[in-house]
């Protein structure tokens, strides 16, 4: 069939018959769509207007906005969006140098770079919870490897306390997020650079252009895409990241991990308040929403 | 044609029709055949015992018990589900944390009506009695009841020269600087104050140990004030950490069981710990510093007299099971086979004391030949009931414990990581007490 009579047949009207068989078969996963996906997300929409605490199952007064008002009022909430801004600042901005030397690396010939692309996938491999668990035996402040290895190499003359320093905790965090995401984000920064055509950069230097120049005129340009997928996906990953800030932290010590996160799951899950829990997830949720929509269009339109 | 779809229908209608009212009608009869049995719930510790327990009371009564159980840290969600979807529960296993957030809620049926339960309550330690009231009604009957306790590395002390345990907060300080001088430990004494259900146990110990209170009779804050204690435990534990360097910063990341790891490593002279670790502390295969681990009174603050915190868990009935009077009739029987007497003796209670080394509020217990050999072999009896009869129980406990425990676990850190003063600390959780309950 050509290209033509190709685009005829996609424009030709849909037979009665097939569109109403189309919707049959369609019928039982839009069915479990809406129970599973549509009903949640609606229901917590409207739980977000009740003071319902499940502690409380017998009065559950209507409240219309004043969850979202509280949490507005609430300065713990500020301060944990403010926590929440920082640690995604530091990750995407790790994960993105970290990675973009990575896959300029992985992108020569050199021996062992296979088995070295194959080893930058184990962190990704592993499970959030067991990489949690990983880092906590590392950073423990009686036997942690971390304190074992900077002792024995004489940088530090006794053990030091690292989850327990609220000043090092978040940066702490976010060193095992950013070593658990950076495998994905080379991956897709690689990919990036197999795609950058080889003879822009034979030009360029039959034109006189130095490895520096050819980098930032050729590759970093041409990676933007690239950046733009790791930049929204890493932001969204850090900004609703939970699994660490519990495995490690729980918040603490005093409220140097409250992430916005751990917000939503102390109001739900521990003062079993889900009216304000929900109001709280919906607020991330839109945060979220917007954020993904300006990188979008801003990234975006620099392609 | 007509007649025969007329046919094919009224064969269809009559099938179902017969099939509903057969299933209906042997449902029926099926149940009152088979009685529904017990439904009881409880946390996953000691689930052997439990389960033989359980099959001696179903020979014995003839009533089948439907058993389950869930992990500690997910008990609390877990049991509000339930009770919030009507899942079937007649009998479970309640912390005195949750009682008055699940009495509240009308989950929790009173015992004052079983007069064959309330009978123990002669044998039991008035804090622990006091555990299971609420509003003047007693919810259950303990099985299980422990206080916080005060542990010494007595081959520390004779090394560092000192004959004597301390006896108050004062002396655990000098005797902390004495062993810290000599080499021995760079932190003495071991907190744990991790954010974890913990950490309440070890505040008020410290709090009811310096003669105080987090909240007064009348149920209003006065952890704020000064004069009440509250203000000198932590003033107390913020000169250890920053002043005396005697309890390691990394306290506020040390949980319960990794403080007794690190205990049981020979790393500190002084614990503060669950009475029942004790077993661990002296057993050779998981501890160190096995058999030199001893108990002493907690020590007292200025105003204090060696008191500490207990706490209690005990078998709830619910209010499901109250309303039916068979139900409640085998849940009763159920729970006094359990915490009271079975066959003429506390027997679960021994039988998790000598297997688990599980504590135990019956005060005849502390008199029984069996009890005291087991324990005297890793412990001392006498200094076991001495503290226990110092115990108080939590005075925060209420419907909103939980919101506030939050709060007031955070604000008690950030006093002791420098990162708020201890007057701004107190008063924030004096400030979210008040607070809620103002709201409740």
């Amino acid at each position: 069939m050509t290209a033509l009579a190709l685009r005829r047949a996609s424009r030709a009207p849909v037979n009665r018959y097939d569109q109403a068989a189309a919707l049959w078969l369609l019928a039982p996963m839009l069915a479990v769509l809406a129970v599973v996906a549509v009903f949640p997300v609606l229901y917590s929409l409207w739980v977000s207007f009740f003071d319902l605490r499940l502690t409380r199952p017998h009065r559950v007064p209507f409240v219309g906005f004043d969850n979202y008002v509280d949490v507005f009022q609430d300065e713990l909430f500020w301060q944990s969006v403010w926590r929440t801004t920082s640690f995604t600042l530091i990750c995407v901005v790790a994960i993105m140098l970290i990675a973009l030397a990575m896959a300029l690396l992985l992108n020569e010939e050199f021996r062992g770079r296979r088995f070295l692309s194959a080893m930058l996938l184990v962190p990704w491999a592993i499970p959030y919870v067991a990489n949690g668990l990983m880092w906590k035996w590392i950073y423990d402040s009686g036997y942690g490897a971390l304190n074992g290895i900077l002792f024995q190499l004489d940088f530090i003359d006794k053990y030091m306390v690292w989850l327990g320093d609220s000043k090092k905790t978040l940066w702490l965090i976010a060193n095992a997020f950013v070593w658990k995401e950076v495998p994905l984000a080379t991956i897709l920064v690689l990919v990036g650079l197999k795609s950058i055509p080889a003879d822009l950069y034979s030009a360029a230097r039959v034109d006189g252009a130095n490895t520096w120049a050819r980098f930032i005129h050729i590759t970093l340009p041409s990676l933007r895409p690239s950046f733009m997928l790791v930049v929204i996906y890493e932001t969204m990953m850090a900004i609703r990241h939970f699994d660490l800030f519990f495995i490690l932290t729980e918040g603490g010590p005093a409220e140097a991990s409250h992430v916005l996160a751990w917000h939503v799951y102390v109001e739900t899950f521990r003062k079993l308040s889900f009216g304000t829990g929900s109001a709280l997830a919906y607020i991330m949720a839109i945060v979220t929403f917007v954020l993904a929509f300006w990188l979008i269009r801003a990234l975006g339109k620099k392609l | 044609m007509k007649l025969h779809r007329l046919h094919r229908r009224d064969f269809l209608k009559s099938t179902a029709a017969a099939a509903l009212a057969g299933s209906g009608a042997f449902g029926a009869l099926g149940r009152a055949l088979a009685a529904e049995p017990l439904n009881f719930f409880a946390w996953s510790a000691g689930v052997d015992q439990v389960k033989a327990h359980i099959s001696a009371f179903e020979a014995k009564t003839g009533i089948k018990v439907n058993y389950g159980n869930a992990p500690w840290a997910q008990y609390r969600d877990t049991l509000v589900t339930k009770f919030v979807g009507k899942a079937p529960l007649d009998v479970l296993w309640v912390s005195d944390a949750w009682l008055p957030e699940w009495a509240e809620a009308g989950w929790l049926a009173p015992i004052d009506g079983y007069p064959q339960l309330l009978k123990y309550n002669a044998d039991v330690d008035d804090f622990s009695t006091k555990s299971m009231m609420w509003k003047g009604k007693q919810y259950g009957l303990t099985y299980y009841t422990d206080y916080m306790g005060f542990f010494y590395d007595e081959g520390m002390l004779q090394k560092a020269g000192i004959s004597a345990p301390p006896a108050t907060w004062d002396e655990v300080v000098q005797q902390s600087l004495k062993i810290k001088k000599a080499g021995l430990s760079e932190y003495p004494l071991m907190l744990s104050m991790a954010r974890e259900t913990w950490l309440i146990e070890f505040l008020s110990a410290l709090v009811f140990s310096h003669g105080g209170r987090f909240v007064d009779d009348s149920g209003a804050a006065v952890m704020q004030d000064k004069n009440k204690g509250a203000h000198e435990a932590l003033t107390w534990i913020v000169d250890a950490v920053q002043k005396h360097r005697i309890v390691s910063p990394a306290c506020v990341e040390i949980g319960e069981l990794n403080g007794l790891k690190a205990f049981t490593s020979g790393q500190h002279a002084f614990a503060m710990l669950g009475r029942y670790r004790i077993r661990t502390l002296n057993d050779p295969k998981q501890s160190q510093i096995a058999p030199r681990a001893r108990q002493a009174l907690m020590p007292r603050g200025p105003h204090g007299k060696n008191a500490t915190v207990g706490w209690n868990r005990f078998y709830g009935l619910t209010t499901a099971a109250a309303k039916d009077k068979a139900k409640a009739a085998e849940a009763v029987k159920f729970i006094e086979w359990f915490v009271g007497k079975a066959d003429g003796q506390y027997a679960f209670q021994k039988l998790m004391f000598t297997d688990v080394g599980s504590g135990f509020a019956v005060k005849s217990l502390f008199k029984d030949p069996d009890i005291i050999k087991a324990y005297n072999q890793y412990s001392d009896i006498k200094m076991y009931e001495k503290q226990q009869a110092l115990a108080q129980k939590k005075d925060v406990i209420a419907p909103w414990f939980g919101e506030w425990d939050e709060v007031n676990g955070t604000a008690f850190q950030a006093a002791v990581v420098g990162k708020s003063p201890i007057d701004d600390a107190l008063k924030r959780s004096a400030d979210t007490w008040n607070k809620l309950r103002r709201r409740a």
